[in-house]
């Protein structure tokens, strides 16, 4: 390729992604007036942001006892202590004036007339310890049409779809502490118009999501979600945080392949009498409408590791107690179609009518959902790196991250509705710092930097190997699920770490045209490198969390004790250019709440078990009323993703 | 006994060159009615690692998937396909390789149109068609048959150009926010001024000839396109009927 191919821009705040957090760090940033261009690899505002169920924590929506206490501490322990407690205390700060002002943009909930507020979910979102959750019509597209309008709104906002965020572009430099990083700009593919951008920017917000496509077709997330975000950071310099705390829902579909891994239900979609069971008929969960999700993906997982799983890799979920029962049968269904509309619909056109009628079990297994774990950053997003001490950490000058990409909000476990908030808060927060660091930088004019950083991506270009992009990383999809998946042992993490030695290997004898305009193999190449950094972050931190948390279930190891001190996982890039973890250690809880927790959970299983063991006619009655209770309010509202969904993951939350 | 193969044939653009490849899709169960996309991903991993073609959510949300099914325009992850099928990139915006168009003309094209002051309260309620409208995930299928769109050039791939004239999305865009609760009346003639600007007049000779459909279902004719007009139009047609 020519230098003719390259274009040269210039802007103060440079934002990548346009999903939620992408706007909102737009409109910060442009409203001081700045010069910002956004760059997005899919269509503008086409995102997670955009296909999600749409329900946002809103501070107050419910009631005015919703401090800003109270909300941060509720994010904190459902945690499990691992969040950070100046973020969660920004996020609930924020919260209600980021919501407002997705409101001014576009977003138009309906009102509660009687308390001139937007209307709250009608029963409290499980896990959140106040009614605080706001729903929209439309879902997530409510969200893309606002987010869609915010970027195009201003005269001083350029964008860029089509185009791939290759590097950081940085410069190290002295400091006080030994050396310092500071951001020039950044390079980008421009697959549309076969360009590569150089742009010049002293600030650079990485608002580029997830990382749940390492696990393609178990996902129920946008295909970009490659890791890019992480890699991204980790690259430039920045730590990487609680990365082996991936958020799996249990119960996604295993086939048809057009539905695979879409949402099919959450544990409560189980209901009172709903099992798991493997391939040979045995009961391997029961109660599962108590359980966690992560106890319902161990014991799924569990049966597959053992040769016990469904032909699709998965487990059943067997509902036909539910239905069949004299009484409480006929409220089971309206329960189902109603609790989850478009899990329902989904697993009904897949499975088929008698599966849409519960009256056989229903094939599921986990889908990858949401990454807690992301580039660590300070409440104003600025990210940091410890450069000789994980408890001294030094701002790198001019890079920010928030959203998904960023870690530390939620440490080992994400309540419903939260991530929408996430975005709105530390969205803006980003593109504030941004503007600031920006007004206050000295403009580079130099792009030779550029052409250095640019000369490892030059040489990907028109490669004469023999391996396919797309099918290496169709492979390390593969063994993502198998090993860095919703089961882990020490042993599959470690293969996991070989293996990606391996593919790396790989990429010298790939096979890449020179062409410039949409070079198919080349996006999948760029991609798949980044999904590598990306899992070789979630192994390593995943070897240095020795017992299952949250989102993060080891097989061969117990649950972490409550009673343990609670800690975050800090992975990096050392100065000999290798990975290495630490553990960053976190502020515990107090014991009173440990005890009551205890308590709870000990008396929410008993009641189950009550259940199971009474004489069927008596049972059958007792749930009966419940059912009354449940479809007597005038909505269920349970969304995939939330902790209605499944109410076992209220345990961190007493 | 049914067939184990599907024959489905993919239209490929590269550097103005049109190829159109047979593609044998290896059905993973007897009963299978696989999607266009299961083709494409299929087709992509089985023997086209270079096929281009975009997809996002699989499930009808994202709307970045649209193609031509048989030269009609059809979402990707949710149109069915059958022996014989040609899938080939939709014909209303330019190909920039394969089955991927270029997009962004028209998110250019509606630059600033909502840079105008908002109600202060924000406790009103939106109505239900409102509430309709946010309901299109920008598919682009309504350009199919759009007698505005029809009039732009199409565009050079190599430049960022914003579209001249209008379709039924950039007019859905103009309309949701003429009918936004928070959008004070003083404000709405610079809406409906952006619409005149994008061609709204075209649609009002061709009312009746014209038919578009949207990938969602929503009704644009009736609840974009006419209210538009009545806005835009109304107080001329009734001065000329006086
Ligand atoms: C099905 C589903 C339902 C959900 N429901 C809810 C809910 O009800 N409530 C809730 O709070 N959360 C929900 N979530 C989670 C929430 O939607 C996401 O976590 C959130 O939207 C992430 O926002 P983001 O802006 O950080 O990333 P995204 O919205 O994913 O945006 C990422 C952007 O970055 C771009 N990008 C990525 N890599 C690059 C690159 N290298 N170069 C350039 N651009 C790049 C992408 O194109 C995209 O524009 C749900 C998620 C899913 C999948
Ligand atoms: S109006 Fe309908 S067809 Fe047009 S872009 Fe929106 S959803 Fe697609
Ligand atoms: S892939 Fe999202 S609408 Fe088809």
């Amino acid at each position: 390729m020519t230098s003719n191919n390259i274009e040269y821009l210039d802007c103060d705040v440079i934002v990548v992604g346009s999903g939620g957090t992408g706007s909102q760090a737009v409109q910060a940033a442009a409203e001081e007036g700045l010069k910002v261009i956004v760059i997005s690899k899919d269509p503008m505002s086409s995102s997670d942001t955009k296909i999600c169920e749409g329900v946002i924590t809103v501070r107050e929506a419910g009631d005015n006892t919703d401090t800003e206490e109270v909300l941060s501490e509720n994010i904190k322990l459902a945690g499990a202590d691992l969040p950070d407690k100046n973020i969660t205390v920004a996020f609930a700060n924020d919260s209600k004036d980021a919501y407002d002002r997705l409101r001014v943009n576009g977003l138009r909930p309906s009102i509660n007339k009687e308390k001139n507020k937007p209307k709250t979910l009608a029963i409290a979102m499980g896990g959140h310890n106040k009614s605080r959750s706001v729903g929209h019509k439309n879902s997530g597209v409510a969200f893309g049409h606002t987010n869609w309008d915010t970027i195009i709104k201003y005269k001083n906002v350029e964008y860029f779809e089509d185009c791939w965020f290759l590097e950081v572009v940085k410069e190290e430099i002295e400091g006080n502490k030994g050396k310092d990083i500071k951001v020039l700009g950044g390079i980008v593919y421009d697959a549309a118009r076969g360009k590569i951008l150089f742009i010049n920017a002293p600030s650079v917000v990485i608002a580029s999501g997830g990382l749940s496509s390492l696990y393609f077709p178990k996902t129920d997330t946008m295909r970009g979600n490659t890791g890019d975000s992480y890699a991204l950071g980790i690259k430039a310099g920045a730590d990487l945080l609680d990365m082996e705390q991936i958020q799996f829902l249990p119960f996604c579909l295993a086939s048809p392949p057009s539905y695979e891994g879409l949402l099919a239900g959450e544990p409560s979609t189980a209901s009172f009498l709903g099992v798991l069971r493997d391939k040979n008929n045995k009961v391997i969960l029961d109660s599962v409408y108590l359980r966690t999700r992560a106890e319902c993906s161990e014991a799924i997982m569990r049966a597959v590791e053992d040769g016990r799983g469904s032909p699709n890799g998965g487990a059943f979920l067997d509902m036909t107690k539910n239905i069949s029962a004299p009484k409480s049968g006929k409220y089971f269904m309206k329960y189902l179609k109603s609790a989850l509309p478009s899990a329902y619909n989904n697993a009904r056109q897949a499975l088929g009518k008698e599966a849409g009628k519960a009256e056989i079990p229903w094939e599921v297994r986990p889908s990858a959902h949401y990454s807690m774990g992301g580039i660590r950053v300070d409440e104003y997003t600025r990210v940091i790196h410890s450069a000789e001490n994980q408890y001294e950490p030094i701002i790198i000058k001019g890079l920010f991250a928030a959203g998904q990409a960023m870690g530390g909000l939620f440490g080992a476990n994400r309540l419903g509705s939260t991530s929408l908030t996430e975005l709105a808060v530390f969205g803006y927060r980003a593109g504030k710092s941004a503007a600031k660091n920006a007004n206050q930088s000295v403009k580079n004019k130099n792009y030779d930097i550029f052409h250095k950083h640019y000369f490892n991506f030059k040489n990907l270009f028109n490669k004469k190997g023999k391996l396919k992009p797309y099918k290496l990383k169709l492979d390390l999809q593969k063994k993502c699920w198998d090993n860095i998946g919703p089961a882990r042992t020490e042993k599959k993490l470690k293969k996991m770490l070989t293996y990606l030695e391996k593919i790396e290997k790989d990429l010298n004898n790939v096979n890449v045209p020179k062409e410039m305009i949409w070079n198919q193999q080349f996006l999948d190449l760029i991609e798949l490198k980044n999904m590598i950094t990306t899992a070789k972050a979630i192994a390593i931190a995943s070897l240095k969390r020795e017992k299952s948390v949250g989102g993060h279930v080891r097989l061969d190891k117990k649950t972490s004790s409550l009673f343990s001190k609670p800690y975050s996982t800090l992975v990096k890039i050392n100065k000999n250019n290798a990975f290495e973890a630490f553990k960053l250690l976190r502020q515990k809880t107090p014991l009173k709440r440990i005890i009551n927790y205890k308590i709870s959970e000990k008396f929410r299983f008993m009641k189950a078990k009550i259940l199971r063991i009474l004489p069927e006619s008596i049972s059958d009655k007792i749930i009966e009323n419940k059912y009354k209770n449940i479809l007597g309010t005038d909505q269920i509202t349970i969304k995939p993703g939330s902790l209605d969904g499944a109410p076992g993951d209220k345990v961190n939350q007493i | 006994m049914e067939e184990k193969y599907l024959n489905i044939k993919i239209k490929l653009k590269r550097n103005n060159e049109i190829k159109l490849i047979e593609y044998k899709y290896k059905k993973r169960t007897y009963d299978e009615r696989p999607m266009a996309l299961d083709v494409l991903l299929q087709a992509q991993e089985e023997q086209y690692d270079d096929l281009a073609f975009r997809y996002g959510c699989r499930a009808r949300n994202c709307g970045v998937c649209t193609i031509d099914v048989n030269s009609r325009p059809k979402l990707a992850c949710r149109a069915r396909v059958r022996e014989g099928d040609i899938l080939s990139a939709i014909v209303t915006l330019p190909v920039i390789k394969d089955l991927v168009v270029k997009r962004d003309g028209i998110t250019r094209q509606m630059k600033g149109y909502n840079n105008i002051p908002k109600k202060n309260d924000l406790n009103e309620d939106a109505d239900k068609l409102y509430h309709n409208l946010t309901a299109c995930i920008e598919c682009y299928a309504c350009l199919d048959g759009c007698p505005v769109h029809a009039k732009n050039n199409i565009a050079d791939i190599k430049k960022n150009d914003a579209y001249k004239y209008g379709n039924p999305y950039s007019f859905l865009k103009i309309q949701r926010l003429l009918i936004d609760p928070l959008t004070p009346d003083s404000e709405k003639h610079k809406l409906i001024d952006k619409a005149k600007r994008l061609g709204l007049e075209i649609y009002r000779r061709e009312y009746n000839s014209f038919k578009i459909k949207c990938g969602v279902g929503i009704n644009l004719k009736d609840e974009v396109i006419k209210p538009l007009l009545d806005a835009a139009y109304g107080d001329e047609i009734e001065k000329q009927n006086k």
